[in-house]
């Protein structure tokens, strides 16, 4: 089996779901291939074949050209598998090559089982296996889904590519998150408020249980979207993607979004009034109880320890 | 200009689901159904661009069954002109290559300058067929959009990207936008506008006449995932699961060491 | 010597003096007619309203109100009570003026009769003389109130310096021509005794002699008429005009049933528009309310939202819209009010239960909500545009799933009428009782009870929507007559004999608002069901110890008047209830009524807290509630006031099924 894993770079650098690809190829014991639109000055830590396009040529965000780069290297490399991260570069770009391939498309990838992906559906509440009826597959990865065993390492074989498409949007550049940010992804320990904490003076007892766990304290989107807490909190695909020890998710049901930002933490306390909540999950241990009286009460507990 | 929003209808998320008999899909009974979430925001967008213009037609299409309709009078009450339904029961079998292929089959002649979709649906979630109908009309498409401007043919959108970084994106029309929350607050229809929609052409057009392609990819099955190894559910009076607690993290984590 | 005395003495009876005094009043008269014309058309600015249905009972109730002043006095400190001294003082002057005029220049000189004359002069001689006194008094204590001690919340205008200045000036102006006359021709009689005060002043002014006394006594006569005629005038000019804008309003009142609100048509397919944002789409009842107002502020001091520091104030709101009527009939009325007041409203009706000019407040500030809703998609938070969408698609604003609405009756042996509809009641369970688990129990509780009396209850389950009521308040009319017919037609179709709730507002809703709509089934709160079936014997409790202090809901208090049907069912499970200072029709709102149960409180002091508070004051360890609503506000402001560990909340259901016998 062949797999051509689509890597992505942001802002000079290679993004660390790359690697997710790398271990899912692994997984699969699949033979790979990358592609990539970066520098060569900023190489993944990958063995193997790197197909290198210059991001100063084509531009980090231009899904015309990268995906007649990329047609290209396909149409070299005969993969049976396309592999992108399900993130806002794969789902842009893995569309049109399975279009273009008349390729089976199948999104937001969690699991292979028995060689046929699994996908979620309705939120993470059901999942689905998906049967391609094509030889070719185009698959998009769910952050997070496959991790990482080992640290990245070695150096690829690159072999630099072009083409001459013309690009259908401009890409202007970036505007960064909202300031305030702390790096969530440092933090050992998280314990993140939804919108179950009911008013947003609930955010204290949070913030004074990750002090007492010597962590962070991070939001839900909701949580951050009603202004409760800043942006630079927020733990999900939209916000910050955490790997801490442990993780502590206080009144925070569980919306995909979120689960794929925080579900390769190491330990997975969910706190929630409702046993179904789809935390329930991926988390390790389910505390059924109003976080309102349990988070202060198990603060103050800690402190004596 | 003219507008395409296109819109689905999916069950509200809170619902309790449950397998259907073939064990492909979700079963349709208790099912509280709703526009998905990402097409609200598709359709206001398009209802702000038109009330920018002053002058603009916006069709909204739907595939679905009968009950779809009820869903597209929200969008016409919410200021769509006229309305496609692409009646179709077996809707839920239709993997997103096919269901872009009969939206495209129905936009191709009509010279859409925009057209608005969800970034995904909150069922199926492959968010494909915003993407694919822009490649087979051969349109550019800009994913995922937090902010759109419409200046003289020109859009400047802003695509979010992981960890709350936005790229700034530039397109002429005719072009494609798949919508993600963040967008915009979708208008809560009000009542002189419910009463017109109901007066709106809202269109029945059967799928057959516009499905030219088969699927490439099939559901083998749908099941509800197993819980993770180890996940302990603790119920009880505060003060034990407080030390129940302490206990698990002592021993399973090094946190407290 | 029969007692008496001459009429017009010392001004005389002929031409020069009747024809300036009728002359002057008949003008006085005409102004006064001719500028409450104007406010009259004014008033017709609004749309039609009926308000003259059951007249002979509504002539009764106006009658009542303004001799006995019954509205100013209820509940009333010492500002009610000198109202109605002074009113029934300066209406005993009035009469007895009246009285003269009938026997100076009609009866004397067209019959030959007078009746002014013998015991019945000393008995009128002395009955205004003290009326005169009372109405001085009175009016000093008001004046002192409003210029010296003036409480919180009182405004004071160019109108009130006015009344009072002219009230005092006839009131003193009528002794001091009574006190020259008697000077003159009573002084050392058995009669002037019986002008105590007139003769105070006669004694003051004795030492003038004759001739001075003559000259000022004519002075004043002419300018004591002079007064009057300027009081005449100035009825329609200034607040003076409630003498009978208030009166009248006792007549338009609206004769309930209270807290019910007028549905719109929802099937006129003409309208264009929804609610109220003109001045012409109020009623004209609307406009009248606010000249039957004297800003008295009863209805402010009640207010949950004004007295925790919100934008509103319930007599503001009535005034303002006069404003618009009177000086700038093309403003938006809603921006005049402004939207954070109105939407602070709790429904509570407190202002309206209050209202001592019979002004209906509630109504108004739904009709301006109802504009923003249905004609601008408009809510005062994102929070609330939610919960509408929430109960679209699920029937509840909870955003729960709507087929697990009845599973909270799955192991208590109760059914939906789908399945058995052979039942004794309908339990219309509510979104909270059915979806929220502290709530649930005040469903379990209520079906224990019914079960141990042998009352065979059937819900709707999953079919029950929401009753609507929430949506409806918050100006959602659409939503609201959808949920409704829907609940309506389920209903129906199952021949259901009656309906019981254990919420207020479901119960309010259903007995009152969906009458409009072509519901008829008998419906009962829990509170009088339950009470019920104590007297008969059917339910058995054990009075085992329980200090409590019990919350009257807004919908089961002020809307329904059921107050005692609690208490009777608290007291037989051994309650001993410590009230709270505001109890009964005075309860202070829970925040949760008017729709704001869907809404963020985003101003001033929280009112749960507030009302939590003065359930601790009580020293009560528990606080007995009959609305999830109220529960739900409660366990809230328990926690958020800080006082878990000195009160409790439950609902009387939770303590009568503990105490079942």
């Amino acid at each position: 089996m062949k797999t051509l894993l689509v890597a992505e770079y942001r802002d000079g650098k290679v993004l660390n779901s790359t690697y997710e690809l790398v271990a899912f190829a692994e997984k699969l014991g699949a033979d790979s291939a990358m592609f990539l639109v970066g520098s060569d000055s900023t190489l993944p830590a990958y063995t193997g074949t790197l197909y290198l396009a210059d991001v100063g040529k084509y531009s980090e965000f231009n899904p015309a050209v990268h995906k007649q780069l990329l047609l290209d290297v396909i149409a070299r490399e005969q993969p049976d598998m396309v592999v992108f991260a399900h993130s806002s570069y794969g789902w842009d770009l893995a569309p049109r090559i399975s279009l273009a391939l008349n390729a089976a498309h199948i999104s937001e990838v969690v699991d292979i089982v028995d060689g046929v992906p699994i996908v979620p559906v309705c939120n993470a509440k059901l999942r689905r296996a998906v049967k391609a009826k094509t030889a070719q597959m185009v698959l998009s990865l769910q952050g997070g889904a496959f991790g990482l065993e080992n640290e990245p390492s070695g150096s690829p074989t690159v072999i630099p590519i072009d083409t001459d498409t013309a690009a259908q949007v401009e890409f202007c550049g970036y505007e960064e998150a909202e300031a305030g940010g702390v790096d969530l992804s440092k933090a050992g320990v998280i314990v993140s408020a939804g919108r179950g904490i009911g008013k947003p003076e609930n955010l204290a007892m949070v913030e004074a249980l990750a002090k007492a766990l010597k962590g962070e304290y991070g939001a839900s989107r909701p949580v951050v979207d009603s202004n409760w807490a800043d942006h630079g909190r927020q733990v999900g695909t939209t916000g910050q993607t955490v790997s801490p020890k442990l993780y502590v998710a206080c009144g925070i049901s569980g919306a995909i979004q979120h689960l794929a930002g925080m579900k390769k933490s190491e330990f997975i306390v969910a706190i929630n009034t409702d046993k179904d909540a789809p935390i329930g999950e991926v988390a390790d241990v389910l505390v059924v109880t109003d976080l309102k009286e349990f988070v202060p009460a198990l603060t103050e507990k800690l402190k004596n320890l | 200009m003219k507008i395409l929003v296109c819109i689905k209808q999916v069950p509200d998320m809170e619902s309790k689901f449950k397998l259907n008999g073939e064990g492909n899909w979700y079963d349709g009974t208790d099912l509280a159904w709703r526009m998905n979430e990402y097409d609200e925001y598709a359709v206001e967008q398009a209802v702000q661009l038109k009330d920018q213009l002053g002058d603009a037609d916006l069709t909204v299409l739907s595939i679905g069954p009968e009950r779809v309709k009820e869903m597209m009078k929200k969008a016409l009450a919410m200021g769509c002109d006229r309305g496609a339904h692409i009646a179709d029961d077996d809707f839920f079998k239709k993997d997103p290559f096919e269901i872009a292929s009969v939206v495209a089959e129905f936009a191709k002649d009509k010279g859409f300058d925009l057209i608005f979709t969800g970034m995904q649906s909150q069922d199926r979630g492959s968010g494909q067929v915003g993407v694919l109908v822009a490649e087979m009309l051969g349109l550019p498409s800009i994913t995922t959009i937090v902010d759109f401007a419409f200046d003289n043919g020109q859009i400047t959108a802003k695509r979010e990207l992981e960890g709350g970084m936005k790229a700034i994106v530039k397109t002429r029309t005719p072009a494609l936008m798949t919508c993600q929350l963040g967008l915009n607050t979708p208008r809560y229809p009000t009542l002189p506008n419910i009463m017109k929609a109901k007066k709106k052409e809202l269109l029945s057009i059967p799928v057959s006449e516009l499905l030219k392609v088969e699927a490439k990819q099939e559901t083998a099955k749908m099941y509800f995932p197993e819980k993770k190894g180890g996940g302990l559910v603790l119920e009880g009076s505060v003060g034990d699961l407080v030390d129940q607690l302490i206990k698990i993290l002592k021993d399973k984590t090094a946190v407290l060491a | 010597m029969e007692f008496t005395r001459e009429i017009y003495w010392n001004v005389g009876d002929g031409i020069g003096t009747l024809l300036p005094m009728y002359l002057l009043t008949f003008v006085s008269i005409a102004i006064l007619v001719v500028i409450f014309m104007k406010r009259i058309k004014i008033y017709r600015q609004g749309q039609a309203l009926d308000r003259l249905d059951h007249l002979p009972e509504r002539i009764l109730d106006m009658v009542k109100n303004v001799l006995l002043q019954s509205k100013v006095l209820r509940r009333a400190k010492g500002p009610g009570w000198a109202h109605g001294a002074f009113f029934w003082g300066f209406f005993l002057l009035f009469i007895g003026t009246c009285l003269i005029v009938v026997q100076a220049d009609f009866t004397d000189p067209l019959f030959d009769v007078k009746f002014l004359k013998g015991n019945f002069y000393l008995l009128f001689s002395v009955v205004l003389d003290v009326a005169g006194l009372v109405a001085i008094v009175m009016l000093g204590g008001l004046f002192v109130r409003r210029y010296f001690v003036r409480p919180k919340g009182l405004e004071t205008i160019k109108d009130d310096a006015i009344m009072h200045g002219l009230l005092f000036a006839i009131l003193i102006s009528g002794f001091v021509i009574e006190g020259a006359r008697m000077a003159v021709t009573e002084m050392g009689t058995y009669l002037a005794y019986w002008s105590p005060v007139g003769l105070v002043f006669a004694k003051g002014m004795a030492g003038l002699g004759d001739e001075s006394l003559r000259s000022v006594h004519q002075l004043t006569w002419w300018f004591h008429l002079l007064l009057v005629m300027a009081f005449i005038i100035l009825i329609p000019y200034t607040k003076f005009r409630h003498i009978f804008t208030t009166s009248l309003n006792y007549l338009f009142a609206d004769r309930g049933p209270t807290g019910k609100l007028v549905s719109l048509d929802m099937d006129d397919e003409e309208a264009e528009s929804f609610g109220a944002a003109a001045i012409t789409d109020m009623t004209w009842k609307d406009i009248f309310d606010a000249d039957a107002c004297t800003q008295c502020k009863r209805c402010q001091d009640r207010c949950p939202a004004y007295s925790t520091d919100k934008p509103l104030s319930p007599m503001k709101i009535v005034n303002q819209i006069g404003e618009v009527a009177f000086d700038k009939p093309q403003a938006n009325l809603i921006e005049t009010c402004s939207k954070d007041a109105l939407w602070a409203c709790t429904t509570c009706f407190a202002c309206q239960e209050i209202c001592p000019a019979s002004i209906e407040h509630v109504q108004k500030i739904i009709d301006m909500r109802r504009n923003m809703v249905l004609m601008e998609g408009e809510f005062p938070g994102e929070e609330v545009m939610t919960a509408m969408e929430q109960t679209e698609v699920n029937g509840n604003p909870l955003g729960l799933g709507y087929a697990s609405r009845g599973d909270w009756a799955e192991d208590v042996g109760v059914k939906p009428l789908s399945e058995d509809a052979d039942v004794d009641i309908l339990y219309f369970v509510g979104c909270y009782a059915s979806f929220d688990k502290r709530n649930i129990k005040i469903a379990r509780s209520f079906v224990t009870l019914c079960q141990a009396a042998g009352i065979k209850v059937g819900i709707l389950g999953k079919e029950e929507k929401c009753c609507g009521e929430p949506m409806r308040k918050m100006g959602n009319e659409y939503l609201y007559q959808s949920l409704a017919l829907e609940n309506i037609e389920l209903i129906k179709g199952y021949n259901v004999k009656k309906v019981v709730t254990t919420c207020p507002h479901c119960f309010n809703t259903l007995a009152k608002d969906y009458r409009d709509l072509g519901f008829e089934i008998e419906v009962e709160n829990y509170t009088v069901f339950l009470e019920q079936l104590l007297n008969t014997g059917k339910l058995k409790l054990n009075s085992g110890e329980l200090a409590c202090t019990y919350h009257d809901s807004c919908y089961l208090g002020r809307h329904n008047n059921i107050y005692d049907a609690p208490r009777a069912l608290i007291k037989a499970a051994g309650g001993q209830i410590v009230e709270m200072d505001k109890h009964r029709a005075e309860a202070f709102c829970c925040s949760a009524g008017g729709g704001r149960i869907m809404a963020e409180e985003k101003l001033g002091e929280r009112i749960n807290i507030k009302r939590v508070g003065m359930a601790v004051e009580t020293g009560a360890p528990t606080l007995l509630s009959n609305c999830p609503f109220c529960l739900t506000m409660f366990e809230d402001g328990i926690k958020g006031a800080n006082v878990e560990d000195k009160l409790n909340v439950k609902d009387i259901a939770e303590v009568l099924a503990e105490r079942l016998a």
